[in-house]
């Protein structure tokens, strides 16, 4: 066969490439879509327990309603006005998600998370003094890490195995602001056995093993030994000094790998939590053994855990409740939900930001707060948003963004942590209980606070608030037109009609002043106090 | 998790119903307030007198005279044959017979973080249970939902040492103090003719430019908000956030507010407290226990213008010891006489102590360092048998050799004293249920009359 081209062959590998580079060109459109596949997943479970259930579940959120939540969840505040206007005018099909992108990408994603984190990983900060002295170094080092979205493994790797002698160690990193380490996440745990194994166990694997360090657990089926097993990948850390108010020089013996239960004779050997024995590799500490344990794709506590906390986040709800207890009772409301979440978080390489993701862009996230059908009770079938208390640092951002503030009140010298000033003050006022957010009670001095504080009175001012002023002075403004500002300003939604009527005869009355621009300020005022306000819904 | 709120349900929609929340305010207010007044019965209450940083015991309360680690101080006879305390404390001596010095505090915990979480909740801080302080505690069992003063008043608490170890925990903001005078941000002239304005309740009086009427138009636009948010929204959350408002907005009109007018009191009454924050923070605590606030705590943080680190005395301890007791000691004993005047000594229960106590041994900067071993704490009045001392230490104070108490054994007792059941339950954040006080603790019955 003459004609025959002598590297007939090569069409094969012509055709080959073609594919290559047309799969490549198309995968966005080609491949799946994952984060909506996901959201479709969790949209299909969600839905089949309600019609088990015998639920009917609530509306969709209208755009206000998701913008002012997801702009809460995701980057802690509420959006500024002009932010609101423009999403409200926004007609892409895409929007919700294009949104979702935006903020992920905010350095408001990263400040935000970092609390959130903080809050998860050292509730000593908020509590006691020395946590509190080591909060900024901690945040500093986590911000780092979601600036360039390390994903959750990674996360955890690092804590569990940053070096705590030598000269990357304790007093090194202590004595230089400098240094970003997670190292005060064993400080705050006074670097003891038995806190490490209590904290990790509780933080990565939802397992609350603390109660057996003292005797059997009553309700779990977790025994004291199984505490001290654990505990012993801990076991080669020392103190060389001993005083109780200051943690000195640190050493490690990296290979110790068995722990005296104290006040008794017996030894334990370092055993994972599932009752399997570690394989023990020459040169690599118990500590590091312990981490690739636990942040390994199998390990099926730790993804679950994860999933749930991030789910609780965006929810109020787990779907384990509380959030860090597995244990006992607490069964998942939706078994295969949390295991496929778990499994999907997992092979996307605990990528937080993927989850974030498909969470928000599923339809049971989009549901909007107000019930519609008296089936919608049960916070666990999340048939409706949950009403969410909002952190210190949300409320006190979310009044800056809503009356105009120009200068930024994320912190401005991290390593200052003594901080006094109406931020700091806010804060401590407004600190979280450890209630579940969709509990989240107020205080007397907060309602006073709110109602005739400083802070509310210059908000509501004519003469210092940035936004109010502008919405009363703008010369061609009517009426309803200042009320719908207020309205998105605060509430990122615009009055309803009946609103819209009623206030705006008194508006034009003046109420009891007799004095527009008065009653204005009094409306805005009735706005940042009101629950639509302080609570995210 | 459901908690009691201050306003019952049928308030509420009484509240949502009249639609209008400030409107209906004013008419609504004094009829509450009369009808809480006719149901109160003569109720017990506590005042802890919180002394920052760990007092020596060895220069109070368990003396050591004729030992080298006694110091310098010597002990004065008392108003009980056989009870010595410090020369110091002359006034208190009078009083001793309403007194029960616990000479054998055990507490095992000599950091400032921990030892104050663990004297002020009971328990040692355990992972993730937030604690109730104290106050929170007690103030619960003992108070009244709608009465027009907060259940729990703290003044000047220094909460730097361990900030949940003032706080109310797992029971939650209902059961938060109302805190008043601020030892966080030291008070530039405690001792100057400010003091007093420093125990005023923080954002009491409206915003200036907002008279009644104006506040009244916008609790009422705020009241037609929150009909509408709620009422599509129900749930803790904002049944809670309307409590709050309604129980502020009580306190911001009530009579009961006048408590902290204590410029009503006269001169020389004042003097005797002690123009001091102290002093008249003692005051302060005696015009709320009249009006029925269950739980006061006041603290000592200092004299003059060093307000924190207070009995934290690791150098100079003579010094700086003499000069507390002169701030406490009228303070302390002219809250009892005033109390025993007005009827009110046999229902109030008065709690003195710190995280801890100080080493017997003087160390070389003539100072005492922290101690939890053996150390004391003292009880006066509500009832207790008051003259007589509880527990012994060694003669060099190291070692209680007798009757040793626990943290749990003294929660015990207040319980005991109080009448509570300490056995009662609170379910904590992560749903285990905690008693008052624990099973195994064994209450100091020789108080109890």
């Amino acid at each position: 066969m003459s004609n025959q081209r002598p590297r007939f062959c090569w069409d094969p590998v012509i055709r080959a490439w073609i594919g290559v580079a047309l799969c490549c060109w198309f995968s966005p459109l080609a491949f799946a879509d994952d984060v909506q596949d996901l959201a479709d997943m969790i949209d299909r479970r969600i839905a089949a327990k309600w019609d088990s259930d015998g639920v009917t579940p609530a509306e969709l959120a209208e755009d206000a309603e998701f913008l002012r939540r997801v702009s809460l969840h995701v980057a802690g505040s509420i959006p500024p006005v002009a932010e609101v206007r423009k999403f409200l005018q926004g007609e892409s099909p895409d929007q919700r998600r294009l949104l979702v992108d935006q903020l992920l990408e905010s350095p408001h994603y990263i400040t935000h998370f970092s609390h959130f984190w903080t809050r998860v990983m050292m509730p000593e900060s908020a509590t006691d003094l020395q946590g509190m002295a080591l909060r900024p170094g901690f945040e500093s080092w986590l911000r780092q890490h979601l600036a360039n979205n390390t994903h959750y493994n990674a996360l955890v790797y690092e804590i569990m195995t940053t070096p705590l002698a030598g000269d990357r160690g304790m007093n090194a990193t202590l004595q230089n602001a400098n240094t970003l380490s997670p190292i005060a996440f064993f400080t705050t745990k006074q670097i003891k056995p038995e806190n490490l194994a209590a904290a990790t166990s509780r933080m990565f694997l939802g397992i609350r093993i603390e109660c057996a360090q003292c005797h059997h657990h009553p309700y779990d089926a977790w025994k004291q030994e199984q505490f001290w097993g654990y505990a012993a990948f801990f076991a080669g850390i020392e103190r060389t000094t001993r005083n109780d108010d200051f943690i000195g020089q640190v050493k490690e013996v990296f290979d110790r790998r068995e722990l005296t239960i104290p006040e008794q004779e017996t030894v334990v050997q370092a055993t994972y939590l599932d009752g399997t024995q570690p394989q023990w590799r020459s040169k690599v500490s118990s500590r590091r053994t312990l981490a690739d344990w636990m942040t390994a794709r199998r390990n099926p506590y730790f993804a679950r855990s994860a999933v749930n906390r991030i789910w609780g986040h965006f929810f109020g709800v787990g779907i384990v409740e509380p959030i860090d207890d597995f244990g006992g009772a607490n069964v998942p409301s939706h078994p295969e939900l949390l295991e496929e979440l778990a499994a999907d978080f997992a092979a996307h390489d605990f990528d937080l930001k993927y989850l974030i993701r498909a969470i928000t862009t599923s339809k049971t996230y989009q549901r909007s707060s107000r019930q519609t059908h008296r089936s919608q009770t049960e916070p666990q079938h999340f048939s409706r948003m949950a009403v969410q208390g909002l952190t210190g640092e949300q409320l006190f951002d979310s009044i800056a963004v809503a009356v105009g503030h120009l200068e930024s009140f994320q912190q401005q010298q991290p390593f200052q942590f003594n901080q006094t000033g109406p931020r700091a003050e806010f804060l401590e006022l407004f600190a979280p209980d450890n209630n579940s957010p969709t509990e989240r009670q107020t205080s007397i001095l907060q309602a006073l606070a709110l109602m005739n504080g400083s802070f509310t009175a210059s908000a509501t001012s004519l003469e210092q608030s940035v936004t109010l002023t502008a919405i009363a002075e703008f010369p061609r403004m009517k009426t309803p037109d200042r009320i719908e500002a207020l309205f998105l300003a605060a509430l990122t939604r615009k009055p309803t009609a009946a609103e819209q009527e009623r206030l705006t005869k008194y508006i034009d009355s003046g109420g009891p002043s007799k004095n527009s621009k008065q009653a204005l300020a009094d409306l805005f005022w009735a706005l940042l106090n009101s629950s639509e306000f302080l609570f995210n819904h | 998790m459901s908690k009691p709120m201050p306003l019952n349900r049928r308030d509420l929609l009484k509240l949502s119903s009249c639609g209008a929340f400030g409107a209906s305010m004013s008419r609504w207010l004094p009829m509450l307030a009369d009808e809480a007044r006719q149901t109160r019965p003569r109720q017990r209450s506590v005042i802890l007198l919180w002394m920052t940083g760990g007092p020596s015991q060895t220069d109070t309360f368990d003396m050591k005279p004729g030992h080298e680690n006694g110091g310098s101080f010597k002990p004065i006879e008392t108003s009980v044959p056989g009870i010595q305390i410090c020369e110091h404390l002359p006034l208190l001596a009078r009083q001793m017979h309403h007194c029960a010095p616990i000479r054998s505090m055990s507490t095992k915990e000599g950091d400032h973080t921990r030892g104050t979480y663990l004297l002020r909740t009971g328990n040692l801080p355990q992972g993730p249970i937030d604690y109730p302080t104290l106050g929170s505690l007690l103030s619960k069992e003992l108070g009244q939902e709608q009465s027009d003063l907060p259940n729990f008043v703290a003044v000047a608490p220094y909460t730097q040492f361990s900030p949940a170890a003032y706080g109310p925990g797992f029971l939650g903001p209902n059961f938060a103090p109302l805190v008043v005078g601020d030892a966080n941000r030291a008070v530039a002239t405690p001792m100057g003719p400010n003091y007093d304005q420093s125990l005023a309740v923080k954002n009491l009086a409206l915003p200036r430019g907002v008279n009644l009427e104006r506040a009244d138009a916008r609790l009422s636009l705020l009241g037609e908000l929150e009909a509408d948010f709620a009422s599509g929204r129900p749930g803790l959350n904002s049944e809670s956030h309307r409590s709050a408002y309604a129980a502020a907005v009580r306190m911001m009109r009530s009579e009961a507010v006048k408590a902290f007018q204590l410029e009503d009191e006269t001169e020389k009454l004042r003097d005797a407290y002690g123009r001091n924050q102290f002093g008249q923070a003692c005051l302060l605590a005696r015009r709320l226990v009249e009006r029925g606030v269950p739980f006061i705590e006041v603290s000592l943080n200092g004299v003059g213008n060093n307000q924190t680190f207070a009995w934290d005395t690791h150098a100079q301890n003579f010094t700086s010891v003499k000069s507390l007791l002169g701030v406490l000691d009228p303070a302390w004993s002219t809250l009892l006489a005033d109390l025993q005047d007005r009827g009110l000594l046999d229902s109030t229960l008065i709690v003195w102590m710190g995280e801890f106590g100080r080493t017997p041994k003087i160390n070389p900067q003539t100072g005492r360092d922290h101690f939890p071993n053996a150390w004391s704490s003292v009880l006066c009045g509500g009832g207790i048998k008051g003259g007589q001392v509880i527990g012994r230490t060694s003669d060099d104070g190291m070692k209680v050799e007798d009757r040793p108490v626990s943290v749990q054994d003294l929660f015990a007792t207040f319980c005991q004293v109080l009448g509570l059941d300490s056995m009662k339950q609170n379910i904590s954040n992560v749903g285990r249920p905690i008693r008052l006080a624990d099973p195994t603790a064994k209450p100091i019955t020789e108080l109890i009359g």
